[in-house]
This record gives structure tokens, sequence and C-alpha cells, in this order.
């Protein structure tokens, strides 16, 4: 078999962990962690509660929002298309209206008269050049080339022909919505204007002209105005529709010149603008309802929230105080089970105490038995001897009367009346040197009896503090000295000692180790054997050595031979806590204590100690 | 000088108690001493000893064991074991393995230790040595019929087994309390008797004890739970005891103790000269007092009152014959 070793390091964390220093709390670390969860879990509710809110206030705006957008757009297309479809009634209208004016005055009035007026050059005008205009640095028509052209609009204002044309366009268009019309020849000149300031202007390049003149199609533009030269005089803020519009030669397609008409449409502008107020605030309302809503909902969801909220933590601290008194009462339990158990040890501590002890004191009361039985026979031999001395003594004291009672060398003595009584003096009984040799063996009993007395003192160590310095060496001779006492006297026990220093340690403690070894390994061995006591310096460690030749431990037992209540022995001979409590002792000295075993042939075990040498 | 009462040999690793011991009986024999076993043995394979005294305790070889090997060695020598330490074990095997005549407690009495030792010797040379006669008593014992045993137990396992194993040999009458006992010794003539030294909750050792007394030739064999050493010292020195058994009983062990028994009785019953080597001190009269009253609430406590009167003849009939006076 090959040896096993183990040592007691490999259970030590665990002690530590059962052991006073890394006591686990259970209520005071269920209730830290558990409430640390709890709050959590109701600050991640909380947020989460939160993101819901902040995210259903954002729905709720984003829909405010796109029904507004909705809404407005709702409110601008109506508007827009109100005036679309004003600008092509009027549009429509003014068409219609220059037709009607055209065929009332072009042919016999204003044909000749545009004629006329295209008779004069315009190119000398035109030849001038554009300046940059100040707002947009578009090139336009400079002072100079304006005033120009107004001179030719006068040329044309006087025109004979001019003062009944305009009675004629002033006398048709009066009481009418048109508050001014322009005639342009197709050079783009105005030939005709009801403001006559504006005769002669050049719109040649303007797009309404250009579209009518030059496509044939009528262009519509509405423009508000501050202020506005009409027929019947100056007109302030109004809504104008101006048209371009192409004259057609009676009877043909072809253009022959373009009217500008401005009608008024300020009172159905305004009504549209009313309409479009109108929906704007019915939307506004609209708005208004759908925010109070949201606003409704919103405190609503967060009611709703604050509400599952406190709810859920509610039952959070119901859970908790359930909890926590349900650990409390457990944790009560243990703690009430732990007292018991601890107690429980105590007492079998105490027990295998009063055993190991009780056995001691049997193998030291058989040790003192020894001495005591010849002690005590030979001084009642002594004793008897000494009576046997009383006649022998009393002959020779009357021998010693009589000779000191004479001067003469030679005494007669009448032995007639004493021959009897010296007949019984044995010759046998006159040894002095047999009670000498009993009293002195008396001594010798005596002085074993005081070594064991004072081997049991120092074994037990009742008389000095609980830690002192010691040679180990004299301890351990002292534990063999007892254990020699409780083992069988067929069981050998060898000291090999070397040299050691002092430590400090519990004598008394590590006796009771030293002896519980000791005793293990006579338990061990049986009937024939050794047992070695080895001690040395190794590595800077003192090292203790409990060497047997007995039957080793078995593998299936050697992982639990430091359990507590572990033990091989039937019940109520070993209670397993020899080496249990050996350990913790060790342990305790700071030490360390393992085993080697080798069980089948050569068997035997070895405990060792190490103890870390005092500094 | 006057002629010696005997030879004896004295053995413990103590030298001074060897010295005490030669002190004391020196006047009266002639005494030999040893410091060990294996110096004893080769004292007594070259001296005729009377009387072998022998520590227990003692290094090398024990004293049980030594006085095993005296047995072998020199079976006339009547064999004292010295002991001051209550070792049960070392006892039972004594008895079992050397069939001490004594056990002597240290420390000793100056005054009984010789008379003692005086009355070992003179059986030593008085009566015959045992294996002398062993190979007649043998040879008769097939012709000396069935021999009875008496178990007294409360229990009835013990009995079932015994009949089972030993029924063709022996004849196994069961007692299921000490009336009972007494009362089988009225009708039957009993060899061996094996008993606990408790049945019920009544002490039996102090019948075994006078049983012996009045009947060496009664060979008693006796199992035992306790580990009271004085009542295995009390029960050797004035009971005799063939066997003990340590419980829980084995029954190989039982078997081979019981056969020993009867080998035994044989060996009494063919050589009733043999028995004067197994003589007892008497039992002091409280033990016996106690064991009157034992027996008498045993009687009361029996069970049918009409059969009380003649169980209580029987009994009384029954410590006549085993103790010779009335109860």
């Amino acid at each position: 078999m090959t040896p096993i070793r183990m040592t007691s390091l490999a259970g030590a964390p665990l002690a530590a962990l059962a052991g006073n220093s890394g006591r686990f709390r259970l209520l005071p670390f269920f209730a830290a962690a558990s409430l640390a969860m709890f709050l959590l879990v109701a600050g991640a509710l909380w947020y989460f509660e939160r993101q819901q809110g902040a995210f259903f206030r954002d729905v709720q705006n984003q829909q405010i929002d796109f029904f507004k957008q909705v809404q407005d757009d709702f409110a601008s297309r109506q508007d827009s298309v109100a005036r679309r479809d004003l600008l092509s009634i009027h549009e429509a209208g003014n068409v219609n209206l220059t037709r009607l004016f055209a065929n009332a005055l072009w042919e016999r009035d204003f044909a000749p008269f545009v004629g006329k007026a295209g008779q004069i050059s315009v190119d000398e005008c035109r030849a001038l050049a554009d300046v940059p205009d100040a707002k947009d640095g578009k090139p336009k028509p400079s002072a100079e080339k304006k005033a120009c052209f107004a001179e030719i609009g006068k040329k044309i204002a006087a025109f004979p022909e001019f003062a009944g044309l305009n009675a004629k366009v002033f006398e048709m268009m009066k009481k009418s919505t048109v508050f001014k019309i322009k005639v342009f020849d197709l050079r783009g000149i105005t030939v005709y204007s009801s403001e006559h300031a504006q005769m002669g202007e050049d719109k040649s390049l303007n797009a309404g002209w250009l579209g009518a003149a030059v496509d044939g199609k009528p262009t519509s533009e509405l423009t508000f105005r501050d202020k506005f030269s009409a027929f019947e005089g100056v007109v302030e803020k109004r809504d104008l529709i101006s048209s371009y519009l192409p004259v057609l030669a009676p009877g043909s397609e072809k253009v022959v010149g373009v009217f500008e008409v401005y009608s008024d449409v300020t009172p159905f502008l305004n009504q549209i603008k009313a309409t479009s107020a109108d929906i704007r605030k019915a939307a506004a309302d609209n708005q208004d309802k759908v925010e109070a809503a949201a606003v409704a909902d919103q405190e609503t969801v967060d009611d709703s929230g604050t509400r599952t909220l406190a709810i859920v933590m509610l039952l959070l601290l119901l859970l908790f105080a359930a909890l926590f008194a349900i650990v409390w009462r457990a944790a009560a339990l243990i703690a009430r089970q732990e007292m018991e158990r601890d107690h429980a040890q105590q007492q079998l501590a105490q027990s295998e105490k009063m055993a190991s002890l009780g056995q001691m004191v049997a193998g030291v009361a058989h040790q003192l038995n020894t001495p005591l039985a010849f002690s005590s026979a030979n001084i009642q031999m002594a004793l008897q001897a000494l009576a046997r001395f009383a006649l022998p003594l009393q002959v020779a004291g009357s021998f010693s009367r009589l000779v000191k009672a004479t001067d003469a060398d030679k005494v007669m003595v009448n032995v007639a009346s004493a021959r009897d009584r010296v007949a019984d003096i044995d010759p046998a009984d006159l040894d002095v040197q047999m009670p000498q040799a009993m009293l002195q063996d008396t001594l010798q009993g005596i002085e074993q009896m005081r070594e064991l007395v004072e081997n049991l003192r120092d074994f037990t160590r009742l008389d000095r503090t609980k830690t002192s310095r010691v040679d180990l060496n004299k301890s351990l001779h002292n534990v063999i000295y007892i254990a020699r006492s409780v083992i069988p006297t067929s069981i050998e026990v060898k000291e090999a000692f070397a040299d050691l220093p002092e430590m400090d340690c519990n004598v008394s403690q590590l006796n009771q180790v030293f002896l519980n070894l000791i005793n293990n390994a006579a338990q061990a061995i049986g009937e024939h054997g050794t047992i070695t006591v080895r001690s040395l310096v190794e590595a800077g460690r003192i090292r203790i050595d409990v060497e047997d030749t007995g039957s080793g431990i078995a593998a299936e037992h050697l992982p639990h031979i430091w359990d507590t209540y572990y033990t091989t022995k039937p019940a109520g001979e070993g209670t397993g806590l020899g080496l249990s409590i050996a350990r913790t002792i060790v342990t305790e000295h700071g030490g360390e204590i393992a085993v080697q075993t080798r069980t089948g042939e050569n068997s035997g075990t070895t405990f060792t100690v190490y103890f870390p040498v005092a500094a | 000088m006057a002629e010696k009462k005997g030879r004896i040999l004295c053995v413990d690793d103590e030298p001074n108690i060897l010295r005490s011991l030669s002190w004391l009986l020196q006047r009266e024999f002639e005494v030999f001493t040893a410091n060990g076993g294996e110096e004893g043995l080769a004292l007594v394979a070259a001296h005729d000893f009377d009387v072998v005294i022998s520590d227990q305790r003692m290094p090398g070889m024990m004293g049980s064991e030594f006085l095993r090997e005296v047995r072998k060695l020199s079976p006339r020598s009547m064999r004292i074991m010295l002991t001051g330490y209550s070792d049960l074990q070392a006892m039972l095997r004594s008895v079992n393995d050397s069939e001490v005549f004594r056990f002597i407690s240290k420390p000793w009495k100056i005054d009984e230790l010789p008379a003692v030792v005086a009355e070992a010797a003179s059986i030593a040379r008085h009566h015959p040595e045992p294996d002398a006669v062993a190979g007649e008593a043998s040879a008769r014992a097939s012709a000396a019929g069935v021999e009875s045993l008496l178990l007294i137990d409360d229990e009835a396992t013990l009995a079932e087994h015994l009949r089972q194993e030993l029924g063709s040999a022996l004849r196994v009458i069961h007692a299921q309390n000490i009336g009972e006992a007494v009362g089988a010794f009225a009708e039957n003539d009993i060899g061996i008797v094996l008993s606990d030294t408790r049945v019920g909750d009544v002490d039996t050792t102090a019948m075994l004890r006078m049983l012996k007394q009045q009947h060496p030739g009664i060979v008693t064999v006796v199992y035992t739970a306790g580990t009271d050493a004085g009542e295995v010292v009390s029960l050797i020195n004035q009971g005799q005891i063939f066997r003990f058994i340590p419980k829980p009983v084995k029954p190989a062990v039982l078997a081979l103790a019981v056969t020993a028994a009867g080998r035994k009785r044989q060996q009494l019953k063919a050589n009733p000269e043999l028995a004067g080597r197994h003589v007892v001190v008497e039992i002091d009269a409280d033990s016996k007092q106690a064991f009157s009253r034992n027996l008498d609430q045993v009687a009361r406590q029996s069970i049918d009152p009409a059969a009380q009167l003649p169980f209580l003849q029987r009994i009384s009939g029954g410590f006549k014959r085993l103790f010779g006076t009335a109860a």
C-alpha cells in the first residue's frame, strides 16, 4: 500500500467560515441584499413608468402636431383654392369684359389710336441703357429711360383723339369693379392708361404682357394696393386682380394689342379671408380640444402609472416585510440550533476530556498502586520485624545494665529464669538489615510516588498561567510518562528528541493533544508494537512526530478523521472529538497537523504536528 | 530450619514488588523471583513450582499470557494473578486462558496473601495433576451419558440456539429467573451452569458463588456485558468460574466454551478429587442475605398464586439440595 498523506489545512477555511471570525450574518445580509434589490426594482419600475409617460407625451405631441399640420394644410388649401377660384373667375370676367370693351371700342376708336401711337418711334428710348437696381441688382430702366418713355406717353396723350377716347373709356367703366384699364401695342408700349401718368411706359419685358402678346393667353395676378388711382379717384387698401389680356382683332384670332385691366376683388377676398379665418378658428378650437384631451390623457396615464407604481411598491414592501419576518424567524431558529449544537459539542468535548481524564486517572492510580503496594507491605513487615526486636532488645538492655552496674570483668548471671523467654528468640529475627532494606525500598516507593505526582502536576499545569514558554521536549517526556501508565505495557514508547527552541504555548492543551495522539497510536497498535515520539526542528519550524506501528488508517476513514463526531469506535467508547479538538488546539497555536498512514504490510501511522518557532 | 510449605515463583517487572513479596513469603516458602514473563518461563521449565504468582501488567509478555504458558508447561502449579489495574479484558483472558486460582489485588494484605499461597501450595501438593487424568476422563466421557446444562437467561434465543447446536450432547434446561433456576436444581442433576450475570434485574453472581461452594463439581460459564472488574474478581475467587464470555455472545465462542465446560465436567466427575483444585473462598454473609432477598422477591412475583405453594416447596427443596441450609 502506498502511503497516503493529508493535512488538516484543507478543512481550515471551512472551519474559519464556521468560526467566529467569518460568521455569516443571515439577517443583515438578507435585509441589505433584498432591500437593495427591492429599491432597484422600484427604481426600474419608476424609470419605466416615466419612460412610458414621456413616450405617451411624445406620441400625443406628435399627434397634436400632425393634427395641427393637417388642419393648417386644409385651411391654407381652402384659402388658396378660394383665391385661385377668385382669380380665375375674375380673369374670365376680365376676358369677357375686355372682349366687350374691345368689341365696343377697338375697331373705331383704339385701332386708329394705337396705329397712330405706333408711329412714334421708341427705339431711341429703348436704346438707353438700363441700370442695376439698388435693391436686387437686376437691370432696371433708368430714370432717364423712364422719362424718355414718359415723354412718348405725353406725346400720345397729346393726340387730339385722346380726350374723346378717354371719356368713352371712363363712361364705360363708371360704376364697375374695374379700377383701371391700360392698353399696350404690340411693341409693349403703354398707349393708353386710365391713369394717364403711366402712358408711354415700356412693358415689353413684362411677363404678363409677353404671355398675352406673344402666346395670346391671359394672365392674372392678385395684388394688394395701399393706394390706387381708380376711375373715380384714388382708393385705399384694395385687393386687386390685374389681368393682361390679348386683344384679338374682331372675327380673328390675331392679337392686335394687350389690355391690362385692374378689377377690385376686395369684398370677395374679404369674404374668402373671413371664411379662412373661420376655418382657422375652428381648427384652433379643435386643436385646443385635442390638446386639452391630450393633457387629460397624459394626466390619466401619469396617474395610473403612479398608482401602479405605488401598488407595486406597496406589494414589494409587503413581500419584503413577509420575507424579513420569515428570515428573522429562521435566523433566530438557526441561532438557537447553533447555540444548542455548540452547547452539545461543548458538553461532548467536556465528556471527552473527562473520559480521557478518567482513563488517565485510572492509569495513574495503577502507577501509584505499585509503589503503594510494596511500600505498605514493607512498612507492615518492618513493623512486625521491629516487634520481633522487642525481646532481643530487652535482653540486650538487661545485659547492658548488668555490665554498666559492675566494674568487674566477670559477672555471674542466673539464666535459668530467662531460658524460656530467650528460647523464643529466633536468630533469623535478629537481622536488622532486612527491615532496613524494607524501609529503604519504601523510601524508593515514596520517591516514585513523588515523581508521579510531580509529573501529574506538570501535565495538567493547573498552577501555571495559561500560556508559558516551555521546552516541548520536557512536556513530551511528561506526557509519555503519563501515557505509559495508561497504555498497555506491551507497547514500547520511544523518545527521539532533538534540541528544541522554547516556544510559547498553553502546555496543558498541548499535553492533551499529545496524550490523545499517543493514545490513538496505542489503540491502533493493540497489543504489541512501538510508538516513537520524535521532535526536531525542520525548515524553521518545530516538528513533533507521533509514529506508530499500528494497523494504519483505512482509505475510507482518512478524509474524515478530522471531522467532528467522526469515530470508528463503537458508540459510547469514542466521541469522535479527539482529533477534531487536537486540530483546533494546534491551529490556535499557529501550527499545523498532518497525517501519513500506510495500511497492509509494514503498516503504521505518523501524525505530525508543526509549530512556528517563537520569534 | 523448618520444612518450607512449598516452592513459589513470583513474577513482576517491578523489583521492589518482588523484594517485598519474597520478604513476605520467604519465611514459609521457597521463593523464586523473575522480573518478566520469559525469565519466569525459564524458571518454570527448570523447577517444579507449587504456586506461580504473576503481575498482569508487564512490558513484553502480559501476565495472562505468561500464566497460560505456565498452565501448559506445569499443569499442577496453582496460578495466582496479582493485579492492581482493573483491566477487564485482561482478567477475562486470564480466566479463560490460564484458569487462575485466585485474583489478588494490589496492594495485598500481608496476613492474607501468605494464607492464600499456603492454601494453593497445599492443593497443588495434595491434589492430582489435572492433565494426568485427562485422558482417562475423556475415555469415560462417552460412557457417562448426556450431561445436563442449566441456562439461566430471561431470553429464549440463546436456549434455542444451544438446543440446536449442542442438543445431541447436552440436555438444555432453560430457567427464566433465579427461582426457576433453584427449582431446576431440585429436579435435575445439573453438571454445567450457563448464566448471565444479571437475569431480569436480579444479580445472579451471589447464587453462582454459593453454588460452587457447595458443589465444586458443577462447571460454571458466565457471560457478561458489565465491565465491573470487582465482580469478575469475586466470581473467580468465590465462584471459580470456568469461562467468561463477553457480551454480545458469539455462537462460536459460546459453543467452544460449553464444549470445554463439558470436558471439564467429565474430568471432575471422573476424578472428584480434582475439584479440590477449585476450592473457593467462602462467600460473605451480606451477599448471602442479598441473594435470599432476591429469591424471596422472585417467589412473590410468581404470576400464578395457586402454583405458588408447590413452587415455593420446589424452591426450598432445591435450595436445601444446593446450599445445604434452608433459605
